[in-house]
């Protein structure tokens, strides 16, 4: 189940529980249909360890469609970001045994779950976290159950089914999969009929932390909380043996035994690649020996373009990983280094404290369920793109080790050809737009964390917003959509709301081409004044001085929880840029080729 | 299991579940007596007792208990 997780140890924390080093604040409003203060207790705890102060709305024991419906509901006072509706399966069974209809059941019980979605989305902009249904041990019919259309047994996995489905198309809505931690922990051990029947408790005591951890796994994964980055050893992690000793064909890699617990680890972490996450290598070895399986083993799984970054050498893990941190530059807290040796796990833990480092178990054959069960890869958002990145950040590594041989920054930067596409919101563009808006917290001004929904709302308002994505390309590949501004309109003024970007393009002009273009913008619609603003976060110092450094002047209605900036339009000194626009844009009025 | 390390065993139990290292166990000892032992800690008591001991109470053996004597017998007639 993973360490920390005792129920018993997590209610002793619980009480009188410190949250004075939390530097974040997340409010989550719980509405259940089975007794929640336990797992709420138990929640709050684990979010502390993770630096998250939760508030936590409980909204009482089943009445889930009172609070949703009732537009005055505590629910709704609240203003939560998060509402987690959670279900004991036991309540639906007694509906299912009351039903009338059992045909019908399962779509009735769907469409009640999407007309609540419907009613919270239009009284809050909160992320919903739905969770799914327990599939119960009891089978009437034995094995031939899903065979029955309309068994209680069919009617649950169907229901589930029509949940996932239904959340796929609605943007504010998560999962928490139940079903799937029941199964995990076995669903006899998962469950607990005493505790329902004495204390409407979800599941048996020991279960409850896993259950809560999910959630939170799921709730930091949308507020841009997770994993990016894996740091992989090679020697007796992804094959047995040691390449410089052993040769080629002296490692443990394909075939019986260790050899194909080191095939399977291998395809997991590609699968890991292709669902986003970076793959970079640190091994103590020589190069030339490291790369050698990569490209000559006939059972490697993962290929030497699957690797974002491949560092092999004689220096300390901790100084090679602080390169791949420099190179790739996300926080060292989104990284997870996988190694074998405990020399080198307790190294990296000693300099690198927020590095993530699970504790290998010593079999090979259980590396891939070890790194599963930590569950570090959960996420809010997936699009097409995110199996691009690995190779987005290889060719980023590139243009670094490029870098170093230009004299200067400006002509390496014209070496570059850089293009800069500026663009509306467009329905195809949202799903990347969003993730961005989940994802960013170094350079982010306001870290408002638009939902797609939100996204949708400002594209489709034209009369008071211009919501605005860019995208960049150069000579050495295209990153793609990297950043976005929401600008609002008025008769006097425009208001940069939002404005932030992927941290891959730093340094080399991508801004100053965006505000050169939104001044102008404003200088066109006789629009006097620029507003911005700057909300200081934890993570996002980077920006502080992002609106001094444009010309504008601090506000005097500014806070500490609230920078406010204003540009008079006149007043502005287009900045030096490095790139071209490639298209004709109306909104800007600039022709192809110029540089704004 | 003898009597007295059945107590013994079940005094270290109360006061790691509510959190009061001096507690002292007497038969009649009820939830009116001791700080924070509501409907929701008292679950939390009784599978702590089931984990110590390595037994399960049944549903309606978790309801009757009215002090801390009910336990004390509940237990000895599981374990003794």
């Amino acid at each position: 189940m993973g360490e920390g997780l005792d129920y018993f140890q997590l209610t002793r924390e619980a009480r009188g529980l410190d949250t004075s080093h939390c530097k974040k604040t997340l409010r989550l409003a719980v509405l259940a249909d089975f007794a929640t203060q336990q797992l709420i207790s138990v929640l709050k705890v684990l979010s502390a360890r993770r630096g998250v102060r939760l508030e936590v709305y409980d909204g009482g024991y089943d009445v889930i469609d009172i609070e949703i419906l009732n537009p005055e509901s505590g629910l709704y006072k609240f203003e939560p970001q998060f509402v987690a509706i959670l279900h004991a399966t036991e309540k639906l069974k007694a509906k299912f045994y009351a039903a009338t209809d059992r045909p019908a059941f399962s779509e009735m019980v769907v469409t009640h779950h999407t007309e609540l979605w419907e009613t919270i989305g239009k009284r809050s902009k909160a992320h919903i976290i739905q969770g799914n249904y327990v599939v119960p041990s009891e089978r009437v019919f034995g094995n031939y159950e899903q065979k029955v259309a309309h068994s209680l047994g069919r009617a649950i996995s169907t229901i589930n089914l029509g949940i996932a489905e239904a959340a796929q198309s609605s943007r504010s809505v998560l999962l928490l999969d139940v079903d799937h931690l029941a199964a995990e922990a076995g669903r006899s051990a998962w469950a607990d009929a005493r505790l329902w029947a004495i204390a409407k408790t979800p599941c048996s005591l020991p279960n409850l932390p896993v259950f809560a951890r999910n959630l939170l796994d799921v709730i930091l994964a949308a507020s841009g909380v997770f994993a990016k980055c894996l740091v992989l050893d090679l020697d007796n992690t992804l094959w047995g043996g040691v390449i410089g000793d052993d040769g080629l064909h002296g490692i443990q890699l394909g075939g019986y035994d260790e050899g194909e617990a080191f095939v399977s680890f291998q395809e997991f972490l590609l699968e890991l690649k292709r669902r986003g996450i970076i793959l970079s290598v640190v091994s103590k070895n020589n190069h030339d020996a490291a790369i050698l399986p990569f490209r000559e083993h006939p059972s490697m799984v993962l290929k030497e373009s699957d690797i974002s970054v491949f560092i092999a050498n004689w220096d300390d893990k901790a100084t090679n990983i602080r390169r791949i941190q420099e190179v790739l530059n996300i926080g060292f807290d989104s990284m997870v280094f996988v190694d074998d040796n405990p020399f080198e796990r307790n190294l990296v833990r000693e300099f690198l404290p927020s590095v993530i480092v699970p504790e290998m178990p010593e079999d090979p054959s259980l590396y891939r369920g070890a790194l599963a069960a930590l569950n570090l890869f959960e996420t809010a958002s997936f699009s097409e793109s995110d199996s691009q990145r690995g190779e987005l950040y290889r060719e980023q590594a590139q243009r670094e080790l490029t870098k170093s041989s230009f004299s200067s920054i400006e002509d390496y930067l014209l070496s570059l050809n850089m293009i800069v596409k500026l663009e509306r919101f467009s329905p195809a563009s949202l799903p990347r737009i969003a993730q961005l808006m989940q994802r960013s917290n170094q350079f982010n001004l306001t870290t408002r964390r638009y939902s797609e929904a939100a996204c949708e709302q400002f594209m489709n308002d034209p009369q008071n917003y211009l919501p605005l994505s860019f995208s960049l390309a150069d000579k050495y590949g295209d990153y793609g959509l990297i950043g976005v501004t929401v600008l609002k309109l008025s008769d006097e003024e425009l208001e940069i709301d939002e404005f932030l970007m992927s941290c891959r393009v730093l340094q080399r002009g991508v801004e100053q081409f965006v505000m050169n273009s939104v001044v102008s913008f404003a200088a066109r619609h006789q629009m006097a004044t620029v507003r911005g603003r700057y909300i200081p976060t934890e993570k996002n110092s980077m920006v502080k001085e992002f609106y001094s450094n444009f010309g504008f002047v601090a506000s005097p209605i500014s806070s500490d929880k609230s920078f406010e900036w204003t540009l008079s339009v006149q007043d502005y000194l287009p900045r030096k840029v490095f790139m071209h626009t490639e298209e004709l844009d109306p909104v800007f009025g600039l022709t192809a080729g110029t540089s704004a | 299991m003898i009597r007295s390390e059945i107590e013994s065993k079940l005094t270290n139990v109360f006061r790691e579940t509510f959190n009061q290292p001096e507690l002292q166990l007497s038969p009649s000892l009820t939830a009116d007596d001791v700080e924070g032992w509501d409907s929701l800690s008292h679950i939390n008591l009784i599978v702590a007792v089931e984990q110590e001991f390595g037994f399960s109470f049944a549903t309606r053996e978790v309801r009757s208990m009215k002090n801390v004597g009910d336990l004390i017998e509940l237990v000895a007639k599981k374990v003794g």
